[in-house]
């Protein structure tokens, strides 16, 4: 079926609709201040064989690894009506494994095969593990939670119960676990409902060669995108600052190739896998290219996975770019990735040195808190990420305190935060002078501070501690993060990835890095 | 002054509504019972003065009962950054939350992100020490040497407005109200959180209790001179949630009437509609630039958030959802062969092609070559257009896009009408409504062109052409009713009605005691009262009627829009909500004359319809007489506006001038 640009440019609407909807169920009914303030989740539509054809606005690091997932459940599981698989083994399609991803066909009356899927991915805040919030100094997947290969948590529309009570009994908070897992599948029955009305109103064939059609138009777009850019070689290099067991300066290493508008993304020369939680999988590495891609090729392209066909990625296996079990994940989706983009644009500003801006935070800082609420009753586990600093870029000083590439979620209300959690805020405000000197300046990071009112058990996951964000063209670094712990007034330093008990009263103190500037002043 | 003034020996009040907006200002009287109105270019450097000029034209020396203004003063200043130079008072070591919101970006893809800048500078925001925490106590007190250090910071400032928010105020106010009788005396605005909005989450409070302080000084200065020059008794001021209210509580919280104008098209919409007995529609109010689509189903859709100018304020308004595209969009195919349209517009300089001076071509391009616009009666004829440039501009787009030129116009009609569309999901799809259930309401210069096909797109049956299509708002402004929503944060696990009751009370005397300091009788307040509830553990509330049954439409609502209910789980109430109104005024629409046999054409135009060029006939609005009935295709021309009527729909003029579409009705 030949599709007209009218009816093309409709149905990129109607998809892209289809998939806000979802998120906006899932964020508004979800359980968990994680979920519903900070809305640390994505959502997005799938065709027949699993590719993706259109997303909300979520969260990057999600978006472009969940067509993983998708295809993984697909592959492992015989999925009909009324089925909805579960997933978030790394090693099986999934990214970490506080990352919970849902997929459910959508079946047609009259077709054996499922017309399309509709996924969802959310960032529980404990899956089990040695420490609350399942993101602490691990050196192998065993200690960082449960794992769920796919598997159905609903078949034939009936939840399948042993799975349900094998997940809660895995996870130190169960209330919210419940009802956090029924707003991702609220959020899918909802997308389903949609994609069902979809092809019964407009038509299955026309629908069908629509979401085939906007893959197309998607890489007709990045392929024009990327023949604007000057053909030729890029290599760059950089490093995480360590991997939280001693191993220093964690070599990432990349060389672009660009040719006619096609792209050949190759991270040979990375290092090996390490024994801390840096490490990322394969569907970490895709999502930070597939967003940088889709930050080359601007607003126009819609972001699907025809995106992707100019774009060919090779990350060794073995590395921390395509880590093999049973390495320890958590941070390679939270810090890794961040890092990945660095080395990426790092690499590409050779290519359009007048696009591409320096270096941002490059950490999402990430900082879990759990213990026991005695006045409440009940345990707890708390995470949220930190914002920093922006890089410029030619002409945009960075902005201060926003996040910056692979995430986008909000922060937790203070008023929230502290009616819900034996927590108190005692700092937050913008850390000034952080961001890189320079004609345009870099952002500045945050000074965010919390003081725990029981004992906690606190894990600290970010980058940036010792390796600056780099400037470009002359442009100067931003400043290090530092993370501290504060007791009795004195200040204690903690390194950039840390698990520490914290007794009533202490504070933990975060300052993250600033962006670099662009240009020399 | 007032001397020379007569009272008016009218039998009724006379009455007003007036609107500003960007480039007119509207003004709809009521003399002696009959609707008369004017419209004249507005004064964007003093909007007082065109408002002046309006109301005198059609008052001259007569003084008016009550006039209702509905301006754009309050979000002009926010979007073009003019509004005073504010002092905030928050606690020490949060003074840059102003900066930081919620530590997100708009566009997840932009490789430079940028957010507004913010309205307080960081130099003028002080710290103050003092913490009240969740449950209302005190950690630590406002001491004496830190109130007169505010005391001394508040007079150094040069500050022109003050703003003043703490943590977890909503729960304790003591220590706002404290810093709030340190500045009182300083004689200038003053904008309070916990007085604006007590309610939890202080991002959301703190901005608009900011953008209050911000707009505050031009609104009392506006409103101020206004009330000393307009010849009415009693001013009062259209609010974003389409209610009126005193002009005096207008200049303390401002913040309420910055989406003003569209919500009193809203309102103005509603008003046409109770004439027709249509309660359940979607307005679509199309102009040059932009196109504003809302929700009414026996009741405007009210929302709590709303992001003027990119801040966000947590102030009821009207739901309307603002699309960057209308009859001056550009059109052009992108590289990867896609047909756009919009956001980027043609303006009123060029304009679009057929206006004489641009080269691109545009929506409203399109529709001339398409046959739904008629160049010779554009503007009643006294704005001439130029067909062939149109169809220049759509020729050559035509052959960018590999089709001919009638191809060419009719993809632009489709790609417009499936953005509005999707903006029109927004508002109904996305809250679990069905367009079909309810009529297409349609005003502006470019809606009555649009609507069917936007209709037939939708899957909606019924259009309704109001009469006077461009005067909604200042309508609506005089028909508006007078109220304000009361809210308060009260957090309660699994409450019963009576406990509710209980809370609710302090909330019930502040709004009965300022409704009757607004002259309001108790007897004709009518009050509606409002729980905010969610499952205990959620983040997200449902407002439901708060009634003995109020749990049990929790569920219900809940099962509605997020597909499923758990009825074991605890229910927790969150705010409560007091909306008071009183209903003062309802113009009545005059009838019209009835048809006298069928409606003769002016003539016929070339129009594409399904695809193919054919005659279709012209009318002329005025000429139509109650009971008239037509079958499309066919065009009705008027002054501010040409409606489009496609095959399949008839047409049929009521007793008050209205016309309404049926789609596939004999």
């Amino acid at each position: 079926m030949k599709l007209d640009p009218v009816t093309l440019e409709v149905m990129n609407n109607r998809l892209a609709a289809i998939a806000e909807e979802m998120g906006i169920v899932l964020g508004q009914t979800g359980y968990s201040p994680n979920i519903k303030e900070r809305r640390d989740f994505s959502c997005a539509l799938f065709d027949g064989s699993g590719e993706m054809v259109a997303q909300a606005a979520h969260l990057p690091v999600h978006l472009g690894s969940t067509p993983l997932s998708v295809r993984a459940a697909i592959r492992r599981l015989v999925l009909a009506p009324g089925d909805v698989a579960v997933v978030n083994d790394p090693f099986a399609g999934g990214t970490h494994l506080p990352d919970v991803t849902m997929v459910e066909p959508v079946f047609l009356p009259g077709r054996r095969a499922p017309f399309a899927f509709v996924a969802n991915r959310a960032h529980h805040a404990d899956i089990g593990g040695m420490a609350p919030g399942s993101m602490a100094l691990a050196s192998e997947i065993y200690q960082e939670g449960f794992r769920l290969p796919p598997v159905k948590l609903i078949a034939g529309g009936e939840p399948v119960r042993d799975i349900f009570e094998l997940f809660f009994a895995n996870t130190r908070v169960r209330q919210e676990r419940e009802g956090d897992l029924r707003a991702q599948i609220g959020a899918l029955t909802v997308g389903r409902r949609r994609m069902v009305e979809l092809a019964r109103t407009l038509g299955t064939a026309l629908v069908g060669a629509a979401m085939e059609e906007l893959k197309n138009y998607s890489a007709r777009l990045m392929k024009a995108a990327l023949a604007k850019l000057n053909d030729g070689l890029y290599t760059a290099e950089d490093f995480l600052d360590d991997d939280g067991f001693g191993t220093e300066k964690v070599p990432l290493r990349v060389a672009i190739e660009l040719r006619r508008g096609r792209a050949r993304v190759d991270f040979t020369g990375s290092s090996p896998q390490v024994r801390g939680p840096v490490n990322a999988n394969y569907a970490i590495t895709l999502s930070a290219v597939f967003y940088v891609m889709k930050c080359l090729g601007a607003a126009a392209v819609p972001p699907n996975e025809g995106l992707m066909r100019a774009v060919e990625v090779i990350a060794p296996a073995g590395t921390v770019v395509n880590a093999n079990a049973p390495a320890a994940v958590a941070g390679g989706n939270v810090e890794t990735s961040q890092r990945l983009v660095d080395v990426l644009f790092k690499a590409l500003a050779q290519a359009a040195p007048e696009r591409i801006p320096a270096a941002s935070s490059g950490s999402m800082s990430n900082l879990t808190v759990g213990g026991y609420d005695a006045e409440r009753g009940r345990a707890f586990s708390y995470y949220e990420t930190i914002a920093g600093g922006a890089g410029a870029a030619a002409g945009f000083p960075g902005a201060s305190g926003i996040h910056t590439h692979m995430t986008n979620t909000l922060n937790t209300p203070i008023e929230a935060l502290e009616a819900y959690y034996p927590l108190r805020v005692t700092e937050y405000r913008i850390r000034r002078g952080s961001g890189g000197k320079g004609k345009f300046p870099g952002g500045d990071g945050l000074v965010r501070e919390l003081q725990c009112l029981v004992e906690c058990d606190v894990s600290v996951l970010s980058e940036r501690r010792v390796l600056a964000p780099y400037g470009l063209a002359g442009g100067g670094p931003g400043k290090p993060g530092v993370n501290y712990i504060e007791r009795d007034g004195r200040r204690r330093r903690l390194p950039g990835k840390a698990s520490a008990r914290l007794a009533p009263g202490a504070r933990i103190r975060i300052e993250t890095p600033g962006g670099g500037a662009w240009g020399r002043k | 002054m007032s001397a020379r003034r007569r009272t008016a020996q009218y039998r009724t009040p006379l009455l007003i509504g007036v609107d500003t907006g960007g480039t007119f200002t509207d003004v709809a009287a009521v003399i002696d019972g009959e609707l008369r109105v004017h419209k004249l270019l507005s004064t964007p450097h003093d909007p007082a003065a065109a408002v002046l000029e309006g109301v005198r034209a059609l008052l001259g020396e007569h003084i008016a009962q009550t006039l209702t203004y509905s301006s754009t003063v309050a979000t002009n200043a926010l979007l073009e950054r003019r509004g005073a130079r504010v002092a905030l008072f928050t606690n020490a070591r949060f003074e840059d939350l102003i900066e930081i919101g919620r530590q997100n970006r708009a566009d997840i893809y932009a490789l430079a992100p940028a957010r507004p800048q913010p309205l307080v500078e960081r130099a003028m925001r002080f710290g103050i020490a003092e913490r009240t925490l969740f449950d209302g106590r005190i950690a630590t007190e406002l001491s004496a040497a830190e109130q007169r250090r505010i005391a001394t910071i508040a007079a150094a400032s040069r500050a022109q407005s003050f703003a003043v928010c703490l943590l977890h105020s909503y729960a304790n106010p003591h220590s706002e109200e404290r810093i709030a009788q340190i500045l009182a005396p300083l004689g200038r605005p003053l904008s309070v959180s916990h007085r604006i909005l007590p309610e939890y989450r202080e991002f959301e409070r703190l901005s608009t209790t900011v953008v209050n302080a911000y707009v505050a000084p031009l609104m009392v200065d506006h409103l101020e001179r206004l009330q000393g020059e307009l010849p009415a008794h009693r001013l009062r001021v259209m609010q974003s949630d389409g209610n009126a209210i005193g002009a005096e509580l207008a200049r303390l919280e401002p913040v309420r009437t910055i989406l003003s104008g569209p919500a009193a098209g809203v309102v103005g919409a509603a008003s046409l509609a109770r004439a027709f007995g249509v309660d359940r529609f979607i307005t679509f109010d199309m102009g040059g630039t932009s196109t504003d689509v809302s929700l009414f189903d026996r009741r405007a859709n009210i929302r709590s958030l709303s992001y003027p100018a990119g801040y966000p304020v947590r102030t009821p308004v009207i739901d309307i959802h603002t699309v960057g595209a209308g009859g001056g969009s550009l059109a052009r195919v992108d590289e990867g062969g896609l047909l756009k349209v919009g956001p980027q517009s043609a303006g009123a300089d060029p304009g679009p092609a057929c206006y004489g001076r641009g080269e691109q071509p545009t929506v409203t391009d399109a529709d001339l070559v398409a046959g739904r616009l008629v160049a010779a009666n554009f503007l009643g004829g006294r704005m001439g257009l130029f067909p062939e440039r149109a169809q220049r501009a759509i020729g050559q787009l035509g052959r960018a896009m590999k089709c001919a030129m009638d191809d060419a116009a009719m993809g632009v009609v489709r790609v417009v009408n499936a953005n509005m569309a999707r903006a029109v999901r927004l508002i109904t799809v996305e809250r679990g409504l069905d367009p079909r259930q309810f009529a297409l309401l349609a005003f502006g210069g470019a809606g009555p062109m649009h609507a069917c096909e936007l209709a037939a797109e939708l899957g909606v049956r019924r259009v309704i052409l109001p009469c006077n299509p461009g005067l909604a708002c200042a309508y609506g402004a005089l028909n508006a009713a007078l109220g304000r929503e009361y809210s308060l944060t009260v957090r309660r696990v699994a409450p019963s009605y009576a406990e509710a009751g209980r809370l609710m009370r302090p909330l019930l005397k502040r709004a009965q005691d300022e409704m009757a300091a607004q002259g309001v009788a108790r007897a004709r307040l009518e009050l509606e009262l409002w729980a905010d509830l969610r499952y205990a553990g959620q983040s997200f509330e449902l407002k439901v009627p708060l009634t003995a049954r109020f749990i049990d439409d929790f569920h219900r609502a809940h099962e509605r829009t997020f597909g499923y209910a758990a009825r074991d789980a605890a229910v927790e109430l969150v705010n409560l909500r007091v909306a008071g109104r009183a209903h003062e005024y309802a113009h009545r629409p005059r009838r019209i004359a009835r048809a006298v046999g069928s409606p003769a054409p002016l003539g016929r135009i070339s129009a594409i319809v399904d695809g193919r060029r054919r005659p279709i006939p012209i009318y002329q609005r005025e000429r139509l007489g109650a009971g008239a009935r037509l079958r499309g295709p066919l065009l009705v021309v008027e002054l501010s506006a040409t409606a489009y009527v496609a095959p399949g729909y008839t047409m049929r003029v009521d007793d008050f001038g209205n016309i309404h579409l049926e789609a596939g009705a004999a």
